[in-house]
């Protein structure tokens, strides 16, 4: 760092973490950079853009090539989850946090609460607004302020291996029940074939599931925090997928760990419950699987199409930075422009779902379907984006929250716990962090 | 060989850490110099590790208490932002009170409990087979049982993360040809798998110790104990293994305090493995993840308090378990001897 | 002090060897009766050794076999197989991938180890001459303060040292890393031995009766002297900070300023998305076991005196 840095006295706004257990640091010189329109003065304005999604790099090429105003600089990060966010807050602490930041929707309201990410209301006004799935810009208005431009809506996706399904006889399950009937047909043809995977280290995969069947674990009151994660939808989706696994009928391994990879190499994986985004990483990680795979709406419970979101990106301006009108210009640019968005599925390796509804036809013709034998992915992914459950809500704690769950969900393997036990452990933590943080909370 | 020369020499102190706690007598060996120029050499020689000591040592265990005496507070739903309020030891008791921190300490137990042994064990009976006569190569053994300790600890850690990954470990293949079917990421795989690491890096190190240690026992000790009819066991084990004792418990010691510092290992394991090893599976993992996935900071302050405070009180009892002084005088004319 | 550890083949154990052979057979009821025993427990001691090293090497000669291994032929099993062999692409991907990171973090490392190892020394061996070689009101009460700070886990300070080095700017510096390895208490006891070793009183008398002054005298005189402990203190924390993790990965947040352990365990993260980082996980590992193998080598005199110093305790 050549910056020099002075005291200045705690102020309500912006405060975190223990630097300011003391005083707030900050960049001194600064003028306010929110107006400060790029390239005033000629030259053009460098940011910084730290993001792990597939076809970023693409993007940036796409947008620097194109762009005098503003000169985007890429640096590629860990994925939030192994170890991404965590670099966010920390540089955010320590002061040299990039310009612009990717934040997936469970984990924003965090950043939020911690003061990490500032207010871009000014710069992202109403009829920008207007062109996104209106959930998405809810999961992005938090306290009645705008923290990040969304990008992918990330509605559910089944995704499967067509060839070994026929192979076996097996029907694409539309519902829960035949999903769990066409799980023992799967192994019973191959004893070592299953059709889907428990991911021990990815709650929002399991979050999505309940966010399927209705649940809503965080809703907010006035003022005051109602958790729920005991309600009939959630205690539904535990007993189900304990069931799965006390039967042996799916895999328990980490997402994207090399033993799940290769389960998916040799066949011993022919499903993937995902989102719209697993295309492009399934296309990026099995390259050899061409024309093997196919899409298919998730399964619901009562045979009437529903989703919930796994993932999806926002992104967020950290709040140190003074850039932020050419962070968000540049946001803006990769989530509602044509070229954007065909930058990044160009590349092959991106199959995101835009929450801007006018440029899917620009995705889906970007995409190449190929992979999927033609299949138009794009119209399932519309779809369940339609479909997507209304009222979802993430808390300010996602980070306690999740961190939680997934390390009891490690011990679901071996019969160390059951997936209620888990989700019950999160919630006494959640409970109990936000009191700690002084929230006023029930349940 | 550099020992010649430095063999015991008259007038050569007799001391080490620990050896002497009396009372200092100063001026003793230079006593016809002027004080002043001795003492302004002696600041000189030792200010920058002090400075440094205090910088890097002293400073942050303060800061670390200070902060741990603060937390954030926030209003309405939280999207307001933080304040930072004083809350006495309201960080200890959120730490002592959240179940995953004591069962860090519960793990580090049966850590300590299943690794020690196995470590102060393993590698007194590598020593003692390699002391013994019958030993061939002893230089190449030596040598390859202590190069693991030559890994860093993350790289050691991602090998063996793969040898513990079914269908891809040749390991567990061969464990499971013979029958034995142990899944190392499993709730009862978490500790093994770390232990094994840990044994991995460090054995071949303290064997090392122990051999030298061995080494440099009176050999007309064990020539008479021979004479007098002892067999190699009986030499190992009521001659040799009570003659090293001070390295032992050296040994110990750092075995106690290393294990109070497990971090990389087991965040190798936690990270994408899906394995039983949770992200605050050791208090320090519990801080760090305090730290850096929940923004606390004053209670990763206090929990690092609290494992500092577990290391003091442990170091201490190890050292007066250890119990005796005047030994440590003898092992230390062998060594150099 | 390396005599101890340097068994002479016809020395003292040479000789128990003999005594054992010839006056034990009878009397002890567990020495091997006759030549086919102790055969027996001769193949048994050095078989024990035998397992004991294979334990050791053989996650070594996966990594060897593995750096070779395209992601494809990582993740298809057969670990000692050269399938999908592919060691040259490895390689060059290490060298080609994010513009030659993986060789900036081996420059850090060098640097973090070499500049940081150096001068931790100086400032160790500096140190542990002024306790050997001075007296000094308090001196026992400070040396206990240094054995003190060997005994406190270091991981304990990283994250307040974090909070501190926050604080003031440091953090995400060269100087985040490179200040805390300076101070290695350890180090100050080992050099205390060794200058008690190696050090003779007289010669620096007769340097000061010469009229040379303290200082020259420790530069002239006592650290030409205590060189070889000097090695051994260097390479224990060259070894230490190579390995370092803990504490760059909670300072440092730029790719740039990286070591190799926090650039590896970066890339193995990504790997979870992308196994196309993979080989390149495990061959750049390979490459960051290397210099330390080969120091370890070549330096064996000097890792040896020093764990036999450290015994000494």
């Amino acid at each position: 760092m050549s910056r020099s840095w002075k005291r200045t006295p705690l102020s309500a706004v912006g405060a975190v973490g223990a630097v300011t257990a003391l005083t707030v640091l900050t960049a001194c010189g600064g003028g306010d950079g929110n107006t400060a329109a790029p390239g005033a003065d000629g030259k053009p304005v460098a940011i910084t853009f730290w993001g792990w999604a597939k076809g970023t790099k693409e993007v940036v090429d796409a947008f620097n090539a194109s762009h005098t105003d503003i000169k985007v600089k890429f640096e590629e990060i860990p994925s939030g989850n192994a170890g991404g966010y965590a670099k966010i807050s920390n540089a955010v602490k320590a002061g040299n946090a990039p310009d612009l930041v990717s934040i997936e929707y469970p984990m924003l309201p965090e950043f939020v609460s911690q003061g990490s990410v500032q207010d871009i209301g000014p710069l992202f006004g109403d009829d920008l607004k207007k062109k996104f799935l209106p959930q998405a810009v809810e999961l992005t208005t938090l306290g009645g302020k705008n923290w990040a431009v969304p990008f992918d809506a990330a509605p559910q996706a089944f995704y499967y291996r067509k060839d070994l399904f026929e192979k076996y006889g097996v029907q694409v399950p539309a519902t829960w029940a035949e999903f769990r009937a066409a799980a023992e047909k799967v192994k019973k043809a191959d004893a070592k074939a299953r059709i889907g995977t428990f991911f021990p280290d990815d709650p929002t995969t399991f979050q999505a599931m309940a966010w399927q069947a209705g649940a809503q674990w965080f809703k907010a009151e006035g003022d005051t925090w109602k958790v729920n994660t005991a309600d009939a939808a959630t205690t539904k989706v535990s007993a189900y997928w304990q069931q799965l696994l006390d039967d042996d009928l799916v895999r328990n391994n980490a997402s994207f760990s090399p033993e799940w990879t290769n389960s998916l190499k040799s066949g011993g994986t022919v499903g993937y419950l995902g989102a719209a985004w697993g295309a492009g990483v399934l296309k990026g990680t099995l390259p050899e699987q061409n024309g093997k795979w196919a899409v298919a709406p998730m399964p619901t419970w009562d045979g009437r199409a529903a989703s919930g979101m796994l993932g999806g990106s926002t992104f967020a301006v950290p709040k140190n930075s003074r850039k932020a009108a050419a962070a968000v210009e540049f946001a803006t640019w990769m989530t509602t422009t044509e070229a954007g968005i065909k930058a990044r599925i160009a590349s092959g390796t991106s199959s995101a779902f835009p929450a801007a509804a006018e440029l899917r036809p620009a995705a889906k013709k970007a995409f190449d379907a190929g992979y999927f034998g033609g299949q138009d992915i794009y119209r399932v992914f519309e779809d369940a984006g339609k479909s997507i459950t209304p009222n979802w809500a993430w808390g300010p704690s996602t980070g306690t929250t999740n961190s939680v769950i997934k390390d009891r969900f490690g011990k679901v393997t071996g019969g160390g716990a059951t997936i209620a036990d888990a989700v019950r452990a999160g919630h006494d933590a959640t409970v109990a962090e936000l009191k700690k943080r002084g929230l006023k909370v029930e349940g | 060989m550099t020992t010649t020369k430095a063999g015991p020499r008259p007038g050569a102190p007799a001391r080490g850490p620990g050896g002497r706690t009396g009372p200092p007598s100063p001026g003793t060996r230079l006593r016809f110099r002027p004080r002043s120029r001795v003492t302004g050499a002696a600041v000189l020689l030792l200010a920058p590790f002090f400075v440094l000591f205090v910088l890097v040592m002293v400073v942050p265990i303060g800061y670390a208490v200070w902060l741990s005496l603060f937390s954030e507070q926030q209003s309405g739903l939280g999207f307001g932002g933080t304040e930072t309020v004083f809350s006495g030891l309201g960080n200890y008791t959120a730490a002592l009170g959240d179940p995953a921190f004591r069962e860090g300490f519960v793990v580090l137990l049966g850590y300590c409990a299943l690794y020690i042994p196995l470590m102060i064990g393993g590698a007194l009976a590598l020593a003692l087979l390699l002391d013994s006569a019958l030993a061939r190569a002893r230089r190449f053994f030596q040598l390859a049982l202590f190069l693991p300790h030559a890994v860093p600890g993350i790289i050691a850690a991602l090998i063996w993360v793969y040898l513990y990954t079914p269908q891809l470990s040749p390991v567990v293949e061969a464990m499971e040809a013979g029958g034995i079917g142990f899944d190392f990421f499993s709730p009862s795989g978490a500790l093994p798998s770390v232990v094994n690491i840990a044994l991995w890096e460090w054995l071949g190190y303290n064997m090392v110790i122990f051999y030298a240690a061995l080494q440099a026992v009176d050999r007309s000790v064990l020539e008479a104990a021979t004479v007098d009819g002892a067999g190699a066991w009986r030499t190992a084990f009521s001659i040799k293994v009570p003659l090293i004792r001070a390295s032992v418990v050296m040994v110990a010691l750092f075995t106690v305090i290393g294990s109070l510092q497990l971090f990389t290992e087991p965040l190798i394991l936690n990270k994408g493995t899906g394995s039983a090893v949770t992200s605050t599976w050791t208090p320090n993992m519990y801080a760090y993840t305090a730290a850096f996935e929940r923004n606390d900071y004053g209670l990763a302050a206090a929990a690092s308090v609290l494992l500092a405070l577990t290391a003091a009180l442990l170091s201490f009892v190890v050292t007066k378990l250890s119990g005796g002084r005047g030994r440590k005088k003898t092992e230390r004319n062998e060594a150099t001897a | 002090m390396s005599t101890a550890v340097t068994p002479d083949p016809a020395g003292p154990a040479g000789a128990t060897n003999t005594a054992n052979a010839t006056a034990v057979t009878p009397v002890s009821p567990t020495a091997p009766p006759g030549a086919a025993g102790r055969w027996l427990s001769r193949t048994a001691v050095n078989g024990a050794l035998v397992l004991a090293t294979l334990y050791m090497l053989f996650p070594l000669v996966w990594l060897l076999t593995a750096a070779t291994k395209d992601a494809g032929g990582l993740l298809a099993g057969n670990a000692f197989s050269f399938e999908g062999f592919d060691l040259g692409r490895n390689l060059s991907d290490l060298a080609s991938h994010g513009d030659g990171v993986y060789f900036r973090w081996y420059a850090n490392s060098l640097l973090y180890a070499g500049v940081g190892a150096v001068l931790s020394s100086l400032v160790s061996v500096a140190a542990g001459y002024a306790f050997d070689k001075y007296a000094f009101r308090g001196k026992e009460k400070l040396f206990s303060t240094v054995l003190l700070g060997v005994l406190v886990p270091t991981t304990a300070l990283a994250l307040p040292m974090y909070l501190l080095a926050s604080e003031v700017g440091l953090v995400n510096t060269y100087w985040a890393v490179l200040l805390p390895v300076l101070v290695h208490p350890f180090g100050v006891y080992l050099s205390r031995v060794f200058s008690a070793g190696y050090i003779p009183n007289e010669a620096l008398e007769a340097a000061r009766i010469d009229g040379a002054g303290e200082l020259r005298v420790f530069v002239s005189i006592g650290l030409p002297m205590v060189m070889p402990g000097f090695v051994t203190v260097f390479l224990f924390q060259f070894t230490a900070i190579w390995n370092n993790f803990f504490l760059p990965l909670v300072m440092l947040s730029d790719q740039k300023l990286f070591p190799l352990s926090l650039g590896l365990y970066a890339w193995n993260s990504n790997a979870h998305a992308e196994p196309t980082y993979l080989p390149m996980v495990v061959t750049g590992s390979l490459l960051a076991v290397v210099p330390l193998i080969v120091a370890f080598v070549s330096l064996q005199r000097h890792w040896k005196a020093g764990l036999t110093a450290g015994s000494v305790k």
